[in-house]
């Protein structure tokens, strides 16, 4: 038995590969792997959405937001003319079936926000801001168009396909792949945020149109918010917010009015309130 | 290439002995297999995705053993072990080692 | 904050991170392997074998056990990507360069302890893996250890 030093061939154990191709591949793979799912999670929920009775969606979300409280102890006194302006556009909804309830929050930024259950909830600021009860009436008629497309429940259903997803990344792939997968999930579900509030928009406009026979209180609404300076013009920002850009939402208000016959331009009535 | 896991290749004389050679792949399952693996896990049993995620690697690992061996001209791996170890979550190492020699 | 620059913040930091450890890590797996492949240059010479029995020829005259280990970490680039691979599965490649680096170094300091101890050979190696955990998350791995063990022989003869 005689010793030989002969060395073996190196690097047999350690396949040769481009790095930088192997990190395009995987973190393409995986992305593509994230927004394939929340694709498909998004057109599961819109499909399933539609055939959920009513009933269910108010037992599964009452109690989420306590209708009573209010954020200031004394009452606010636009809140009634707020409550009727909302029960005249909900009147052009016959077959609304549910019973609606304002809350007026005491913030200066303008949003208003349809709550669960319904409640819809106007900031301070925005009342101030609005000019005229049209304007009004259309962010009412938006928040309106949210509950009759069952939003919170296609917000809920793609919600928890979402964290399924980043759960079963997790168990896979550990903390970064996470975070990809999130990025990639959350870019994917913007598209269906954005189709969301141009839905929304498209039913406010019906009401506006039925309540006063001409839309303008939706494209002054829109002027102001220009004004007011939105979210960032940049093509990231518009896809990683939840609203459209404005200049979106005002193409496509300018498309349904032209499609519907409706004015852009009509007799504005004043604000019940244009001072606090 | 003659591959044994005792010291002798029996009826052959070792003529000439090299040195350890080895061979290792790193290999993991798709997540779908994972999660599939983890509902095994409630109710116990094989795991055959991974009983096929092994016995590749093994493949793979004695493949390159066998490379090494033959790069240094030897004609017979004896006394060839394998150890398995857990890489990372999700991935497993497999490890095949032994000494490249020439028999005759 | 701005949510462009939220957005930048959260991807910059471990795209920094990820740039950073790219090129670190590649140059001292580089230099690991220069300093691997001069010391396998140098101790050819030293015998290590997994055989048990010691051959024939040789009389040996002293035997105790020796041992040689290490402990590698991966870069954070190289650690990212297996987290991917995990998702989709395949030949994990960028764990392979850290295995086999581990596991020369380890031999090489099995036969440094040989050399260094005075004997001619060693028998019966054996290589053992374990994975060395992150303590503040299981899954991650901080380190890899290789141990590398056997009988360092002295001979009448050297070989």
């Amino acid at each position: 038995m005689k010793f030989d030093p002969s060395l073996p061939e190196d690097g047999i154990n350690v396949s040769r590969t481009n790095l930088l191709r192997e990190a395009l591949l995987l973190v393409g793979g995986v992305a593509a792997i994230a927004i394939a799912v929340a694709f498909a999670a998004a057109v599961a929920v819109d499909l399933v959405v539609p055939h959920i009775p009513i009933e269910l969606e108010l037992r599964l979300f009452s109690g989420w937001f306590d209708r009573a409280a209010k954020t200031d102890a004394a009452v606010d006194p636009r809140e009634q003319p707020l409550a009727k302006l909302l029960d005249r556009m909900v009147g052009h909804w016959p077959e609304c079936p549910y019973g609606f309830e304002i809350a007026i929050w005491d913030t200066p930024e303008p949003n208003a926000v349809a709550l669960p259950g319904g409640v819809i909830a106007v900031t301070r600021g925005l009342l101030e801001k609005v000019e005229s009860e049209n304007e009004l009436a259309f962010v009412l008629g938006h928040e309106l168009g949210h509950f009759r497309n069952r939003d919170h429940l296609r917000g809920l259903g793609r919600g928890i396909a979402f964290s399924l997803l980043l759960v079963a990344v997790g168990v896979g792939g550990g903390g970064s792949a996470v975070e990809l997968a999130s990025l990639a999930g959350q870019f994917a579900q913007r598209g269906f945020d954005r189709e969301q509030e141009i839905e929304a928009d498209r039913f406010g406009l019906a009401l506006l149109a039925a309540e006063y026979g001409h839309v303008s209180g939706a494209a002054a609404f829109f002027e102001h918010l220009s004004e007011l300076g939105g979210p960032g013009e940049g093509a990231l920002a518009s896809y990683f917010s939840t609203h459209p850009l404005h200049a979106d939402r005002i193409q496509a208000l300018h498309g349904t009015a032209h499609e519907m016959g409706w004015a852009l331009r009509g007799e504005q009535r004043p604000a019940f309130s244009t001072s606090r | 290439m003659i591959l044994s896991n005792i010291e002798t290749v029996p009826g052959k004389q070792i003529t000439r002995f090299f040195g350890v050679v080895s061979g290792s792949t790193v290999r993991a399952k798709h997540i779908g297999k994972d999660i599939m693996a983890g509902f095994k896990n409630i109710v116990g049993g094989e795991l055959k995705a991974y009983t096929e995620l092994i016995a590749e690697a093994r493949e793979d690992a004695v493949g390159r053993m066998v490379r090494e061996a033959e790069s240094l001209g030897a004609n017979a791996v004896v006394n060839i072990r394998f150890s398995t170890s857990s890489v990372a979550q999700g991935a497993a190492e497999l490890f095949a080692y032994g000494t490249a020699v020439t028999v005759e | 904050m701005d949510p462009q620059v939220e957005l930048g913040v959260r991807l910059g930091i471990p795209l920094a991170l990820l740039v950073l450890a790219y090129f670190t890590g590649a140059a001292v797996e580089r230099r690991h392997y220069a300093s691997i492949r001069k010391c396998e240059l140098r101790w050819r010479g030293l015998p290590a074998i997994t055989l048990r029995t010691v051959p024939p020829s040789w009389k040996v005259t002293e035997c105790t056990l020796i041992t040689g280990s290490v402990v590698i970490s991966v870069d954070y680039f190289k650690r990212f990507l297996a987290g991917l691979r995990a998702i989709v599965g395949g030949r994990v490649k960028v764990y392979e360069s850290l295995l086999d680096r581990a596991r020369r170094e380890a031999l090489m300091r099995l036969k440094q302890q040989a050399v260094e101890g005075g004997y001619h050979a060693i028998v019966n190696v054996r290589l053992e893996t374990c994975r060395m955990a992150n303590a503040r998350n299981s899954e991650s791995i901080a380190g890899l250890e290789v141990l590398a063990f056997g009988t360092g022989v002295k001979l009448l003869n050297a070989p």
